[in-house]
């Protein structure tokens, strides 16, 4: 009796243990109209607050100690460039094959003493495969029928292999340049990439091997540093067709330097390997005369919106400014630059915080309304290429094999003509990169202490993973509430058997979720059309499209009606919940965008014919519902965005399909996120706006 | 001088007590609560290219002691030893501790211990209390007794009562005065010198309670100790603040120097060192200033003088002893070469208990109050003489 009686107390414990909480997520969902406006705001409020709780940077990683040691890049290595450049520019005027230069690369890598090879490919374009998102490894066998000469690339390559190391690392320097049309920068780029190589060939610090890869992107340098890295990683047969026909081609094309290579024997084209990547910087130069110090551009996005190590952005950052004396730049989108509102909203900040700080002096929340503007514009462009899945230059290729790499963009304050801007330019840029290179020379493990995860709202600021998720979070909180609260009220009013009414309404959920997968794998299908055009394209997809649509809603239509549009909503507020949750973990930045258009349009949306107490109420919920769905809707959205960020000129239909293609020929997940997640949750809502509540037909 | 008969009678007890602890003598090579050898253990707890300066601290200071008097055979050195050979090493198979690159600090004479993973807690935990495999060589173990005077430096990252082995473990405040006091126990010290250069290294101090402790760290909790300076050629700071300055003292100085560790300790300044020195002395019972740094960092031992040895029994001593303390005239030479006697007398009391204590603080009265020679010849009668009785009670 005694133990049963225990027993009973205990369940009376738990039940009203459980009873607080029940009561506390039943109180949740009793205001649920409240708390998804409040968590709507709070979320995206504290979005906009992002600028002021970015953090410096700092360099988290102690082996890495960038500028402790004193460069030796002096006038002899700024000479060595000098003489590449003029090499390069005389010689490839002179013989424009593409391969010139390349040869001449090899020369001058084979007196320095390094290893070298040349690397060889013929370019293919990115097709769209259904199956191939998340997996950059496309099979390199698959040669078109006639490989056309004189299309392939020809790269040159220099191997120093650390004198008293294992082997076991390497760092890899790119520089890209154009071989058909060599531009100045490219040749200085080139000559700064030789330079340095030069220099490392007879240091005696090296810990890890150097790979200079010196990458002609003539057809984009993304596709060369990627074909590069995908032999580097992949296993090569001697015996391969491609090859063999790419040797036939390089001698045919070539009849006049056959003789070199019959010197240089078969043996230059003998792929050679150092080790794993530790780090890879990509060196570039660009003669933009428009500053009034030599400056320094990073650009760190991969594909994904993945990022480097921030580590290696901190370090560039650090030797650029605090010893070489370059400005830094990164991105910014220049509109949040210009934009008033967004600088009354910095005047009113900086008025808060110093209020703030008057309070409490250790708040450190203190922000000038500059500082607020730039860091705004920079966190946009930060969340946009994020956003966007692509990578913004060829060290999006390393990204794919987790290697951190960055690409530094050098820019002189002026012409690089005059001969004295030119080697205080080559001195501070071949320190920098020396200096770089030394200390990822001295990093014991793969780059690991810094964030992943981070946006930078300058190039010593940024905001980690840790800060920007609760803003989301805050403002995904309420979906799954007011589902619980739509879904609580319909099955309190309705019948008994109103409990399984809301299969039907995931079934419905779930055919436009079919639906979507659908449409977003017709391209694979369109593309084997003979569509000349990319607006045919585009029109042709669009009415697949809404036919295939249409052809959902004629089988859906008796239980779409059914199920009444409160459950329709609330499943469909929980199948958006779950896809950000899940996308928030891929891409954050897309899943970021994507939650402040769906879930305001998700929460309001209402039929249009529903019957509302007061004009005034009932117009202003139409024209919010009417306007959110404009917004909402991928293709209205490009346009907005395209109208408000100054990209003029005409609009054509055919720009979707180009901005498709784009996505998903970098294997961007935004393309999956907008037509799994984003495209049914629109068409639904927009079914629940139509919705005929009074019983008059409605097609979506 | 003492009178005759109290010296006879003095000396018959010598006989006496001999008799009793014949044994005792055989089993013990030394003489209690004399400082008769030095030991320094000398431990770098850090690896990595990036810890460059702490194998540079303790390579710096086995220098320093080698140069004091300290023999290779008496310092055990652990180090991760992973610099010279490093392949980011600008300077292959040297190690420097300055700039200049003056002194090399890996020569040719390094002997180290314990070298690479075998630097652990544990190992170092070993070392201190005796406890080995017995596979482990002599050369491996801290053969201290009762006499020896320990100088234990440790250099690398701390924190508020740890100090890290090579990023894997952590050595506890506790850890060390366990360790301390089973040293003790076992008379494997007389005393101890812990000196440990690593932030908030005093934390380290705190459970210690053993007597005869010395401990010095190079900052307060709470603070950071800092580098020296940096080398811009290999790339790495090369010195630490505290070691450094230890260094400059004791590069000013020679095996047969006099100053004080009081010196020593007024010697950091806490501007330049960027972080407070911490001296805890409330274990340690003779005053600093009395006692030369040689007393743990050198190894300038007593020397009892005697002809006899030369001369044989049958011609008398000519000359006194002039090394023999006795007068203040000789007080300098006394604290730089042998410093304990002074206090042995006042701690007498507590060591009687002990007999064989008893019978060795009668011997260093001896020493004190009569001449070492005539000591010597009465302790070479009676042992002719007791093994004449032997022999003679045997046959």
């Amino acid at each position: 009796m005694a133990v049963k009686e225990e027993g009973d107390t205990s369940q009376q414990g738990k039940k009203s243990r459980s009873r607080l909480i029940l009561r506390l997520g039943a109180l949740l969902v009793a205001h649920s109209g409240l708390v998804s406006v409040v968590c709507c705001a709070a979320g995206i409020i504290a979005f906009i607050l992002l600028p002021v709780l970015a953090n410096n940077t700092y360099i988290s990683e102690n082996a890495l100690m960038p500028g402790s040691a004193d460069p030796a890049f002096s006038s002899q290595e700024v000479l060595d460039a000098n003489r590449l450049t003029m090499d390069i520019l005389n010689r490839g005027a002179a013989k424009a094959s593409g391969i010139e230069i390349a040869k001449l690369l090899r020369e001058y890598i084979v007196a320095v003493g390094a290893e070298s090879y040349y690397h060889k490919f013929v370019p293919r374009a990115n097709k769209f495969h259904p199956l191939h998102f998340f997996s950059s490894t496309t099979d390199n066998l698959d040669l078109p029928a006639n490989p056309s000469c004189g299309s392939f690339i020809l790269n040159a390559v220099g191997i120093i292999r650390a004198p008293r190391g294992d082997g076991k690392e390497t760092i890899v320097l790119v520089t890209p340049y154009n071989s058909q049309n060599t531009t100045y920068s490219d040749a200085v780029s080139l000559g700064i990439g030789f330079s340095i190589f030069s220099l490392l060939s007879h240091v005696t610090w090296l810990a890890k091997d150097i790979v200079w890869l010196a990458a002609d992107s003539r057809y984009g340098e993304y596709t060369t540093v990627d074909s590069w890295l995908k032999d580097y990683h992949g296993p090569a047969f001697p015996g391969e067709t491609s090859r063999i026909v790419d040797d036939a081609c390089f001698e045919e094309n070539n009849s006049d330097s056959l003789d070199h290579i019959k010197v240089e024997g078969h043996n230059s084209y003998v792929y050679k390997r150092a080790g794993t990547m530790a780090a890879a910087l990509v060196l570039k130069v660009v003669d933009k005369k428009e500053e009034e110090r030599d400056s320094l551009s990073i650009y760190a996005e991969a594909s994904n919106g993945q990022m480097p190590n921030l580590d290696l952005i901190n370090i560039a950052h650090y030797l650029a400014v605090h010893r070489q004396g370059l400005r830094v730049k990164i991105g910014s989108i220049i509109y949040f630059l210009k934009a008033s509102w967004v600088k009354l909203l910095g005047e009113m900040l900086q008025h808060i915080t110093t209020l703030a700080k008057r309070l409490n002096p250790k708040w450190k929340f203190d922000i000038t309304s500059a500082d607020y503007v730039e860091g705004t514009a920079t966190l946009a462009s930060s969340i946009y290429y994020q956003a966007l899945g692509v990578p913004t230059g060829s060290h999006g290729a390393f990204r794919n094999y987790q290697v951190d790499a960055v690409t530094l963009e050098f820019s002189p304050r002026s012409s690089l003509n005059n001969e004295n801007v030119r080697s205080a330019f080559l001195l501070k840029t071949g320190r920098l990169i020396e200096g770089v290179i030394r200390s990822v020379n001295n990093l014991l493990e793969k780059f690991h202490q810094s964030f992943f995860l981070y946006f930078l709202t300058a190039p010593h600021k940024y905001v980690s993973v840790g800060i920007y998720m609760i803003p989301f979070g805050i403002l995904i909180a309420p979906l799954p509430i007011v589902a619980a609260a739509l879904f609580s009220s319909n099955n309190g009013s309705s019948n008994k058997d109103g409990s399984w009414k809301w299969l039907q309404a995931a079934k419905v959920v779930f055919l436009i979720h079919l639906w979507a997968m659908i449409t977003s794998l017709l391209p694979y299908v369109l593309l084997q059309l003979p569509l000349g055009t990319p607006s045919s394209f585009a029109s042709a997809w669009a009415a697949v499209a809404i036919c295939f649509l249409l052809i959902t809603y004629l089988i859906l239509w008796s239980s779409s009606i059914d199920c009444g549009w409160e459950l329709l909503k609330s499943v469909m507020i929980v199948a958006a919940a779950i896809g950000l949750s899940l996308m928030s973990v891929i891409n954050f930045s897309t899943a970021q965008i994507g939650a402040m258009l769906i879930v305001p349009m998700c929460l309001l949306v209402k039929p249009a014919r529903k019957q509302t107490q007061g004009v005034f109420a009932k117009a202003l919920m139409l024209t919010s519902n009417l306007a959110l769905l404009v917004v909402a809707f991928p293709p209205a959205a490009l346009l907005i965005a395209k109208t408000l960020f100054g990209a003029s000129g005409n609009i054509d239909i055919g720009d979707f399909w180009e901005w498709a293609q784009i996505l998903w020929s970098w294997n961007s997940a935004t393309y999956m996120y907008l037509l799994w997640i984003h495209l049914p949750c629109w068409v639904l809502c927009l079914n629940i706006f139509l919705y005929p509540c009074i019983g008059s037909s409605s097609k979506a | 001088m003492a009178t005759r008969d109290p010296s006879m009678i003095c000396c018959f007890r010598l006989l006496f007590l001999l008799l009793f602890s014949v044994p005792l003598i055989a089993s013990s090579s030394s003489w209690a609560s004399m400082h008769h050898n030095n030991w320094a253990v000398l431990v770098c707890t850090s690896r990595y290219w990036f810890n460059y300066r702490h194998m540079a601290n303790t390579l710096s200071l086995y220098r320093t002691v080698k140069r004091l008097g300290i023999p290779d055979e008496r310092i055990i050195l652990m180090l991760a030893d992973d610099m010279a050979c490093n392949m980011r090493n600008n300077y292959p198979a040297q190690v420097f501790n300055n700039e200049n690159h003056q002194l090399n600090l890996y020569g040719d004479n390094v002997e180290v211990d314990y070298r690479g993973y075998e630097v652990t807690v544990e190992n170092f935990m070993r070392v201190l209390t005796g406890r080995h495999d017995p596979a482990v060589p002599r050369s491996k173990r801290l053969l201290s007794d009762e006499g020896s005077h320990i100088l234990l430096y440790m250099t690398g990252h701390g924190g508020d009562e740890f100090l890290k082995f090579q990023d894997s473990e952590e050595l506890q405040s506790h850890d060390l005065a366990d360790a301390v006091k089973q040293m003790k126990e076992k008379n494997r010290f007389k005393e101890l010198l812990i000196m440990v250069d690593t932030c908030q290294a005093a934390t380290l101090f705190n459970q210690l309670q053993s007597p005869g402790v010395l401990a010095i760290g190079s900052s307060m909790k709470g603070e950071n100790s800092y580098s020296h300076h940096l080398d811009s050629d290999i790339g790495v700071s090369v010195v630490d603040r505290f070691t450094y300055y230890t260094l400059a003292f004791f590069e000013k100085l020679n095996m047969y120097s006099n100053a004080s560790l009081s010196s020593l300790f007024n010697s950091y300044n806490p501007r330049t060192l960027m972080s407070t020195a911490y001296y805890r002395m409330d274990l340690y019972q003779r005053p600093l200033p009395e006692v030369p740094v040689t007393s743990f960092f050198g190894s300038v031992m007593k020397t009892i003088h005697t002809d006899a040895a030369y001369m044989g029994l049958s011609i008398p001593p000519k000359t006194e002893a002039q090394f023999l303390p006795g007068d203040g005239g000789n007080h300098q030479l006394r604290i730089e070469n042998e410093p304990d006697l002074e206090k042995d007398g006042n701690k007498q009391t507590k060591e009687l208990h002990c007999i064989y204590h008893e019978w060795l603080n009668l011997l260093q009265e001896r020493f004190e109050n009569t001449d070492a020679e005539l000591l010597f010849r009465y302790g070479f009668g009676t042992m002719v003489f007791l093994l004449t009785i032997s022999t003679w009670l045997l046959a």
